[in-house]
């Protein structure tokens, strides 16, 4: 093994022309990989992040209450006391919000907008202040100054609302300003809330698109709830991994505490009204969810993006396996006589087998290894350069006003041992026409 | 005492297109071990043929070819590969040396694919083998950094190195000059007289048949 090792290096030294460009094709089908691997992993950390500060915690325990059969509120009832179960058995548990669900249009005056309100007590979410990036005044009105306005921690006072940088483009309103709320009640009412523009953050992607942070206390109030109700609890982990074992755990407490809950559905709360207010039942049942869960419409964009990304690079890989195929054709018929001679000194057909095996995987080794570092360079330089997306379609598929791009050491690894593998693969054929040379054919042959 | 080579009654016939060429006539030979054997010939008698039979690379249409006691009409090709590692030494017209391994590594070749002796033990036998051709200085270089003579040197290490029962030398000097080639012939003769060992070389110079201590004459595909 040792001497077909080094052989087989030797051989690639001897031929290093042939050797950096056949690497070089690899390389950058490596590189292109990895990069386009790296925006998949940036989009899925925005992702993330996006999703568990304005959608979801890391498991969320939320419900469907219904007065009437035809009728499916998104509300949790008796908060107090669930609350208490969820903080009794969530396995490695760090914090858990309330947060209140609405619907409705805000007016302001360029406009009117759909969109969620989500109430926020901030009192309860220590880490929120800290979770938003806020605008500055020229990303939402146009000749404005380049500095921040407003302050996220004024969510606190009544009446107040954090807009986002598209929303408040949408609205024309400034920090200061104030929109209007208008959404129709439990009872069947429509029923309207003043709101001032506390502080603009920074889009989120599509997420940002139809959510508005308001103040709990206001929610309650355009709805006319009690204090002991809520949306959702977000109940987040030390662990954002074990969300799906603390979801099954909390399932199983909240039965036994006596709660009815819905089967399991991996999809957001809006997505359930049609089916639940389809269903013949009245009173609450709770919904126990991951974040996974509710943004998997977003989640299958990036799949789709994963699948588009393998299939380019594998399209680029069967012609650059094309290419190796033909060169070890090439390789083989260049060393016809030198396999001839190892035959007749007494190597085993396994072993040229294992030689040629062996160049190949050495050669794909290195391309991948060279194209995976530059692509994993390449991907921290984009990144830092934060290249702007240039539109609403595109930044909500990225879920981000800029490129972003994460390198995943795993990733990486998967990348280089797949890829060289493949490339080992696409030498199989002229490999095993190697071996099965006879020898006294080989030592005849003239190239 | 029983030959250590034994060929009955080969034939050997090669298809060509729709046609049959037969290469070898009904030949016999047997070469005892220690034998000092030269067969002679024009180009195209059958020289090659018979060293192709001897040396397991090909087997005969009709008739026996028995190789140190082994009948090996009847071998697969990982038998055959084998007894060709542990029974037979190569010697080429055109060196055939591995190009990118040095000499060094080129004569523990064998060795390392035989995997019976420990690094230091194949370390002392390939010195020893390269000492013996008169080549240690050229150790540690790549055949491309050879003369003719040094790569035929090389050759004859590797064919040696697994203490061979027979070592096949098919034209070893065609590709010398004269006086390098008179000095291949004696590197053969003197391993032949000191360690005994059984070389069988083709030629068609009468130079290097008058070293021979047997000759056999091959024309048109018959030994005559």
């Amino acid at each position: 093994m040792r001497i077909l090792s080094l052989m087989a290096f030797r051989n690639l030294v001897q031929a290093r022309r042939r050797t950096l460009l056949l690497g070089s094709a690899i390389g950058l089908v490596t590189a292109l990989l990895v990069l386009l691997l790296s925006l998949s992993q940036g989009i899925a950390d925005n992702l993330v992040k996006s999703a568990t500060t304005l959608s979801a915690g890391h498991v969320v325990v939320a419900g469907f209450y219904k007065p009437s059969p035809s009728q499916a509120i998104p509300m949790v009832t008796g908060a107090a006391k669930v609350e208490e179960v969820i903080r009794a058995s969530t396995p490695d548990l760090d914090y858990i919000i309330s947060r209140g669900r609405g619907w409705g249009k805000f007016v302001g005056p360029g406009g009117a907008v759909q969109s969620g309100f989500a109430g926020v007590t901030l009192g309860n979410e220590p880490r929120f202040v800290g979770s938003l990036a806020l605008a500055t005044q020229d990303e939402y009105k146009e000749g404005g100054k380049h500095e921040i306005l407003g302050d996220a921690s004024r969510l606190a006072e009544p009446g107040a609302c954090i807009l986002f940088v598209n929303q408040a483009k949408r609205l024309e309103v400034d920090v200061g300003d104030s929109i209007t709320f208008v959404t129709e009640t439990n009872d069947g009412r429509t029923n309207t809330i003043d709101l001032t523009v506390v502080a603009v953050a920074r889009d989120l992607g599509m997420l940002s698109s139809w959510s508005v942070l308001g103040n709990m206390e206001s929610l309650r109030k355009v709805y006319r709830l009690s204090d002991d109700t809520t949306g959702a609890f977000w109940v987040y982990l030390k662990d954002i991994d074990d969300a799906e074992a603390a979801m099954t755990t909390l399932r199983v407490s909240l039965a036994q505490a006596g709660y009815q809950l819905m089967d399991h559905d991996p999809n957001p709360f809006f997505f359930k009204f049609e089916t639940v207010g389809g269903e013949d039942w009245t009173g609450q049942k709770l919904d126990v969810t991951i974040w996974r869960d509710e943004v998997s419409f977003l989640t299958r964009i990036l799949d789709v993006f994963n699948v588009v990304s393998v299939f380019i690079a594998s399209v680029l890989l069967v012609i650059i396996a094309v290419g190796i195929i033909n060169t070890m054709f090439n390789i083989v018929r260049e060393r016809t006589r030198e396999i001839g001679t190892m035959r007749a000194v007494g190597i085993q057909r396994g072993a040229v087998l294992g030689l040629f095996l062996i160049e190949a995987t050495m050669l794909g080794l290195f391309g991948t290894s060279m194209g995976a570092l530059s692509g994993s360079l390449l991907a921290l330089l984009l990144d830092a350069l934060a290249i702007p997306v240039p539109n609403m379609a595109m930044k909500a598929i990225f879920l981000s006003d800029t490129l972003q791009f994460a390198v995943n050491p795993a990733t990486l690894a998967l990348c280089v041992g797949v890829l060289t593998v493949c490339t080992g693969l696409a030498a199989v054929w002229p490999a095993v026409l190697a071996a099965r040379l006879r020898p006294i054919v080989a030592l005849g042959y003239t190239s | 005492m029983s030959a250590i080579v034994e060929l009955t009654h080969v034939v050997k016939d090669y298809p060509l297109g729709k046609l049959t060429v037969r290469a070898l006539h009904d030949v016999s030979i047997a070469i005892h071990a220690g034998e000092f054997t030269a067969i002679a010939g024009p180009s195209g008698s059958g020289k090659t043929t018979i060293l192709n039979m001897i040396g397991c690379m090909d087997v005969p249409s009709e008739g026996t070819v028995r190789i140190d006691g082994t009948v090996t009409n009847t071998l697969g090709d990982a038998a055959l590969t084998d007894l060709r590692l542990n029974r037979i030494g190569f010697i080429f017209q055109t060196f055939n040396l591995i190009n990118v391994l040095d000499v060094y590594q080129n004569v523990e070749f064998p060795l390392l694919l035989q995997g019976t002796l420990s690094a230091s033990d194949r370390k002392k036998r390939v010195e020893e083998m390269v000492e013996k051709v008169g080549i240690t200085k050229q150790m540690r270089q790549r055949p491309n950094e050879l003369s003719g003579g040094q790569r035929q040197r090389v050759a004859i290490a590797r064919a040696l190195v697994t203490n061979p029962a027979i070592v096949l030398a098919d034209e070893p000097t065609a590709n010398l000059d004269s006086a390098t080639g008179n000095a291949i012939i004696e590197l053969m003769r003197e391993l032949n007289a000191r360690d005994h060992v059984t070389f069988i070389f083709s030629t068609h110079d009468p130079k290097v048949m008058s070293c021979a201590t047997r000759l056999i004459k091959v024309a048109d595909g018959k030994v005559q």
